[in-house]
Formats: structure tokens, C-alpha cells, sequence
């Protein structure tokens, strides 16, 4: 009845223009007129039902796409967080412990007298193989910062010189010069003094992106959640408009709209929950583990070059030694039972092939210790030959060359258990949300259907 | 009519047109990103190296001590109760500092790991006479700016590093009457055709941080400008990787380099001499004349043979120098 009223005075309104002025006038004046029409529409209950109808669809759309966008933004994040910025970080630890091993190595090789250990040389070898297959992976990360590349342009840059300063010092050391042993030390010193702390730097930055990343990923989504909250206000609100207007309890409808909602909120707690835990995990027992770990076995390697330097230094080695008693410090404390070894085993659960590896390492850093307690007493007693012999012989069970070895294993490979720890948590995280995205979509559209369903109802009361 | 409109249509796109076409043109298209910039080489330097160091010793050097090179007057080889030699045997070992990075006076074996050299061989002597086994040493490397701490702080027994006699030392430390004299002379590249200190006004000179020599290049009326490293060997390196014009010190050591690297050679005439003797810690006088009584028997039985293998290939033929006592 009163539609085709409204009908009446739209037709009351003249359309036919003089000219092309009034033409455009009429076209600007429609959205006001579209508007003022609604308005006086909304005024009487057919036409308010209408508004409110459309209203709720469209914040409904709202609130299922954001919350869906959240939700996939969450999992595209964790992802990213598994398949591109922690092994990115891995791979700037492996330019890192490559580096440091090389250095080592090298001055190892140094120490032997005669022809040059082949498995030294092979180890020295892959470390500058390894660094240089690692850099490039770590250089191609699109989203790297300026700092980043300016530490990537470092390690470039010099690492050619330091392979270029070593294979001159092995040169002229072929020939008896002495000259060698200053081509080495001045290698060294651009790889400690240069390349190392770029390399440090570069990890440092990757590392904490990775936990940067993990925030994110366990952070609130508040857009999203307060598109829910105002859509389950507004639902609530017009069930008790309509059951004022019509002393009917139930909209079939709107329960059904109600309903679907709730059911995404509740699943979206309990999913966030369980990812936020899982996100925990993956840091608690996985990234930070990973970064002690690796932290002990930079400074293991750092501890065994100041051995070998020392030696080479053959007196003038003062500082090397210095240095050594500090890192091996704070990678075990005096005796292989504290540093940050310590404070991985305290962390990781019994049982756990980590708590095992870390064990291990444990064990080969206290005999790695009293190794070098032995070899400095014996270098200092003026038994350089011997001291030399127990430091850099892999024969010797008691050495501090089969113990080194053994504590890098074992290091790399509670860093593996570490890593794989931090990417089962982190995949199962984003497990967790996989059919939630979609899923707040399908919820969008029963509501949005039940929404329509309900109105509809009602305003065919009018008819 | 129809004409005409569309004929004013298509002069109002023609004109469109022509402007968008020069506002294309004016536009610059900017420059192809690049992402290979220009970087020049940042060449490493050895550990401690200084370019201009400051230098303490410059002009301090004291003239007032008479003869520096008068050493106390040897008392035969025997070692009483309570003497510096016989707590050495006591001991078991002789300590010893020493270079590991100078050819021919001082230098590690790489095929033997062992040290030689005309000090090592001194040094020995000096252990054989107290030990009667030449292998009765252990030698500690040491630069040249320790010599004097590490005999001040007893670390070591003796020092027998190349080590020039001089008053401002003596003040400080003892020393053994000379075994070798040596004068400071100028390694270079034979291609850059220098022939002495003169001709390198401005240019970088190396030296060992400490030394005599690096005092006498700064000293130098063509002002070059002193580089100061750790070992003698380094100072070759930054020869060879062309950081360096040339290096000046005792033509003992000099020679040791050029016997290193055919391409480079020693020029100039000695202007200075430096007469080398064994830094022993001053409060040890019976040591410094057991050391001298071994050094009279080694100038008469083993410094030729000595000299003849390590020296005379490159510097040609040598005879011991005469000791001179206070």
C-alpha cells in the first residue's frame, strides 16, 4: 500500500529537462534524491527492515573477509616463517661457522710441519666452498635491509683477498720462506678483524628477523575482531527490535546467522590458542635453542683457531690465549659444565635427541678443556713439538683435535634437532589455521543467507 | 553542420595529441637502475700495522754513556752456587727470546717445524755451554718491542734477536759483547729503481714497530713516511702487495728478503751500524760475562762456519767482531 504511494510521488517529480544544464543538474541531484528517499523509507517499518537487512549482510562480509584475510595472513606469515626467513638465518649461520672454521683450519694446516695434512687442506676446502654457496643463498633475500647488504657486500668483497692472502701464505711456505707465516697471520687478522663481525652481523640481523616474524604471527588480529564483535551487537540488537515488533521470540533466521558466527568465534580462539602455544614452542624449544647453540659453536670455533695461533704465534700469542679462556668460558665455563651449553641442556626437555646431542657436546667440551689445559703446559714448559702433536694430531684419542671435532658435531647436529623442533611447532601452527580461512567464508555466507531468510520473513508480513 | 563539428573534433585531438607528445619528450626516462656499483679494492693490512706511528725514541736517543758496545769483562765458564746460571740448570732449560719471522737469523723450519738461523745458532751454543745439549733451549717469539719487557719481567733468560747495542737500551737492560755487526741499509723492488732513503721523500717506509731503524727512518732528512709492523716479514708482505715503497732496517734482515722474492734488492750504502749483542736483565751481570766467555770461544771455534752458512751466501764473505770490554 504504501509502496505504491511512495511510487506516486516519484512519478510527481518532473524528469523532462529543457537542456543539457538542467540535464546535468537532475544527474547530480539523484544520489541526494536516491538518499533521501531510503531515509524516508527507513521512517516506516517495511523500509527499515530493508535497511537493516542490507546493512547486516554488508557488515557481515565485512567481518567473514577480514577475519578470513587475518587468518591467511597468519598462515602465509608462519610460512614464510619455515620456508624462507629461518632458513635464511641457517644459511647465514652456515657463512658464519664456515668462516670461523676456515680460520682454524687454516691455521692448523699452518702448524704441520712437512707437506700439508690432506684432510685439513679437504676441510679448509669446503668451508671456503660452503661459505661461499651459503652467502649467495643468503644474499637472495628479496626483503633484505641495506644493513643486510652492506654486510653481504663486506663478505663478498673479501673473502676472495682472504683465500688469495692463504693460498700466498701455503706458497711461499712450500718453499721454506718465513714470509709465509706473515701472509697467514695478516689473512687471519682481515678475517677477524673484517669478515667475521660482518658475518656475526649478518646472523645477528637474520636471527632477529625470525623472532620479529614469530610476534607477528602470534600477535591479536583487532581489525578483524572488531568487525565480529559489532556484527554479533548488531545481529542481537535486531532480534530484540523485531521480537518488540512482532512478540515473537524466534527468528529461524537470525538464530541461524547468531549461530554461524559464534561458531567462528569460538573456532578462532581455540585455533589461535593452540598456534600461539605451537608459535611458542617453536621458539622456546626451537630459534632460541638454535641460537645458543649456535652462539657455543661460533665461539668453539673461535676458541680452537686462538689454540692454533697461539702455537703458530709460538710465544708471541698472549692475546690468542686471552681470548681463548674468554669464549671457551662463556661457551662452558672452565670445565664443559656451564655457558650457554649449560643453559640449552637446562631448557630442553629429558629424553629429547636435543638433550642428548647437548649432553654430548658437554662431554667433549670438558675433554677438549683439559686438552688444552695439557697442550698450554707442555708449550709452556718449552715442549713445543708435543704440544703441537696433542693439539692439531687426529690420532691422538686424548687430543684436542679429537675432541674439537667431536664437540662440532655434536653442536651441528643438536642445531639440526633444534631447527627441526622449531619447524615441526611452526607447521603444525599453521596447520592449525588451514581450514579456517576458508572457512570463515562459508560462515560469512550462512549468515549472510540466514540474515536474508529471516528479514524476508517478516516483510512478508507486510505484504 | 555535421562536418564542421566533427572537423573542430579532430583539430581539438590533433592539438591534444601533439601536447601529450611533447610533454613525453620533455619528460626525462630516468637512468637504467644499476646494480653493480663501482667499488674499489679495500686492501688488508697486517695485524697491528700503523702508517706514522708516533715515535717515543726520536731524538731521545742518549749519547752519554761512553762506548755502549763495552760489555764486562768474561770470567771463564764456571757456574758457582747461587749464580743466574746455575739456578738456569737448576731449571733444566734455558729461556730464550728470539724472532721466528727473519730469514737467516731467526726463522721456523716450515719442512722441520724448527727454528734456525745465525741467533738460533747462538742461542744453542749458549745452552750447550751450560747444558752441554744444544737442545736444553725453549725459545719464546717475540717481537721487537717485547725485547726489553720480557727481560724485565723475566720471562725470559736471555734475548738474542738482532738486537742493536745502544745507550737508551743500556739504561734499561745489559748486554753481551757484539757478535755481529750490521748497518742499516733499503730493500725495494728492482723495478721502481730507487737507490736510497733519499729518494723516497713522502713515500712509506716500512719497519718493526720499536726498532732503531723505524726511529732512523723518521729521523731521515727526505722525511719519509714510517710504517710501523709487528715482524720483520710483514713488512715484505706489504712490499710485495705494493703498500709499502720500500723497507729499511739492518742489512742482515734485508738480505734474509731479498733472498725471499728475486724480485727485490738491497740498495744504498749503510748509514748506520748496528752492532748486535745478547739482552740479558740488567741485575744479571755474572750472566752477561758467562755469556761473553761463551761468546770469545764462539767467535774463535763456530761464528765463521755460522756466518758461512746462513750470511755469506747472501752478503758475501764476514769475519767475528772485535769484542770490546769496559
Amino acid at each position: 500500500m504504501r509502496d505504491t504511494a511512495d511510487r506516486a510521488r516519484y512519478q510527481t517529480v518532473p524528469q523532462q529537462p529543457d537542456d543539457a544544464r538542467s540535464l546535468l543538474a537532475a544527474l547530480l541531484a539523484l544520489p541526494g534524491r536516491g538518499l533521501r528517499s531510503v531515509i524516508r523509507s527507513a521512517a516506516m517499518t517495511p523500509g527499515r527492515l530493508t535497511v537493516i537487512a542490507v546493512g547486516l549482510i554488508v557488515l557481515t562480509a565485512l567481518a567473514a573477509l577480514t577475519a578470513s584475510f587475518a587468518v591467511r595472513d597468519r598462515s602465509d606469515t608462519l610460512t614464510d616463517l619455515t620456508e624462507r626467513r629461518e632458513p635464511l638465518a641457517a644459511a647465514a649461520q652456515q657463512v658464519y661457522r664456515a668462516l670461523s672454521d676456515a680460520d682454524a683450519t687454516a691455521a692448523s694446516a699452518f702448524l704441520a710441519t712437512g707437506e700439508e695434512p690432506e684432510e685439513l687442506r679437504q676441510r679448509y676446502e669446503n668451508d671456503i666452498a660452503m661459505a661461499g654457496s651459503s652467502l649467495s643463498k643468503a644474499a637472495s633475500d628479496p626483503a633484505a635491509t641495506p644493513r643486510m647488504t652492506a654486510q653481504i657486500d663486506v663478505i663478498s668483497q673479501q673473502l676472495p683477498v682472504y683465500t688469495g692472502l692463504v693460498e700466498t701464505a701455503r706458497t711461499n711456505n712450500r718453499q721454506g720462506f718465513p714470509v709465509g707465516a706473515s701472509y697467514l697471520r695478516e689473512a687471519s687478522a682481515l678475517m677477524r678483524t673484517v669478515i667475521l663481525p660482518a658475518a656475526e652481523a649478518l646472523y645477528r640481523i637474520d636471527t632477529e628477523r625470525v623472532a620479529e616474524q614469530q610476534d607477528d604471527a602470534g600477535g591479536f588480529p583487532v581489525v578483524a575482531m572488531l568487525f565480529v564483535i559489532a556484527l554479533l551487537a548488531a545481529l542481537i540488537a535486531t532480534q530484540l527490535h523485531l521480537k518488540r515488533l512482532t512478540n515473537r521470540v524466534l527468528n529461524v533466521g537470525l538464530v541461524m546467522a547468531t549461530l554461524a558466527i559464534g561458531v567462528g568465534v569460538l573456532w578462532s580462539v581455540a585455533a589461535l590458542t593452540v598456534q600461539s602455544v605451537y608459535i611458542g614452542n617453536g621458539k622456546d624449544d626451537g630459534t632460541e635453542q638454535v641460537d645458543l647453540l649456535v652462539q657455543a659453536r661460533i665461539a668453539a670455533l673461535k676458541s680452537r683457531a686462538d689454540e692454533t695461533l697461539t702455537l703458530v704465534a709460538r710465544g708471541d700469542g698472549g692475546a690468542y690465549e686471552e681470548e681463548f679462556v674468554r669464549l671457551s668460558g662463556r661457551m662452558a665455563g672452565d670445565d664443559g659444565g656451564g655457558g650457554w651449553l649449560a643453559d640449552v641442556a637446562a631448557d630442553a626437555t629429558d629424553g629429547t635427541p636435543l638433550a642428548s646431542e647437548v649432553a654430548l657436546a658437554q662431554e667433549s667440551a670438558e675433554k677438549w678443556l683439559r686438552a688444552h689445559a695439557k697442550v698450554r703446559e707442555l708449550d709452556n714448559a718449552g715442549d713445543y713439538a708435543e704440544a703441537v702433536q696433542l693439539a692439531i694430531d687426529v690420532g691422538k684419542p686424548d687430543g684436542a683435535a679429537v675432541a674439537f671435532v667431536a664437540l662440532d658435531d655434536h653442536l651441528r647436529a643438536a642445531i639440526e634437532e633444534a631447527r627441526q623442533a622449531f619447524h615441526d611447532d611452526t607447521t603444525a601452527a599453521s596447520q592449525v589455521l588451514t581450514l579456517l580461512a576458508p572457512g570463515w567464508i562459508v560462515l560469512g555466507i550462512i549468515a549472510a543467507l540466514g540474515i536474508g531468510a529471516g528479514i524476508r520473513e517478516r516483510l512478508r508480513e507486510y505484504q | 553542420m555535421t562536418g564542421h563539428v566533427s572537423g573542430r573534433l579532430a583539430a581539438v585531438l590533433a592539438v591534444g595529441l601533439v601536447g601529450v607528445l611533447l610533454l613525453a619528450g620533455c619528460g626525462s626516462p630516468g637512468e637504467p637502475p644499476n646494480l653493480a656499483p663501482q667499488v674499489t679494492a679495500q686492501r688488508p693490512m697486517p695485524a697491528n700495522a700503523e702508517v706514522n706511528p708516533e715515535i717515543e725514541s726520536i731524538g731521545a736517543v742518549s749519547d752519554d754513556c761512553g762506548n755502549p758496545t763495552a760489555s764486562l769483562r768474561p770470567k771463564g765458564l764456571a757456574t758457582p752456587r747461587g749464580s743466574t746460571m746455575a739456578k738456569i740448570k737448576k731449571r733444566g732449560i734455558l729461556r730464550v727470546g728470539v724472532d721466528q719471522n727473519t730469514f737467516l737469523f731467526g726463522f721456523r723450519n716450515p719442512t722441520t717445524g724448527d727454528l734456525e738461523g745465525f741467533d738460533i745458532a747462538l742461542a744453542r751454543e749458549i745452552a750447550k755451554a751450560l747444558f752441554g745439549d744444544p737442545n736444553r733451549v725453549r725459545f719464546k717469539a717475540i717481537t721487537s718491542q717485547q725485547r726489553i719487557d720480557v727481560l724485565r719481567n723475566g720471562t725470559v733468560d736471555i734475548v738474542v734477536r738482532t738486537m742493536t747495542i745502544n745507550c737508551e737500551r743500556r739504561e734499561l737492560i745489559e748486554f753481551s759483547s757484539v757478535y755481529f755487526v750490521a748497518g742499516q741499509r733499503v730493500l725495494v723492488t728492482k723495478r721502481s729503481g730507487y737507490t736510497g732513503l733519499a729518494d723516497l721523500a713522502g713515500k712509506k717506509v716500512c719497519a718493526t714497530t720499536g726498532s732503531t731503524s723505524l726511529s732512523n727512518i723518521a729521523a731521515a732528512p727526505s722525511r719519509p713516511v714510517p710504517v710501523a709492523v709487528d715482524n720483520w716479514s710483514d713488512c715484505l708482505v706489504l712490499l710485495q702487495q705494493g703498500q709499502v715503497e720500500a723497507v729499511s732496517t739492518d742489512d742482515t734482515i734485508l738480505a734474509g728478503m731479498a733472498q725471499q722474492d728475486p724480485t727485490t734488492h738491497v740498495v744504498g750504502p749503510k748509514f748506520t751500524s748496528e752492532p748486535y749483542g745478547v739482552g740479558i736483565p740488567k741485575e744479571n751481570t755474572d750472566m752477561v760475562r758467562y755469556v761473553n766467555a761463551v761468546l770469545r770461544k764462539f767467535r774463535e771455534n763456530t761464528w765463521q762456519a755460522v756466518y758461512d752458512r746462513w750470511i755469506e751466501p747472501a752478503l758475501g764473505p764476514g769475519s767475528p767482531p772485535k769484542p770490546t770490554y769496559k
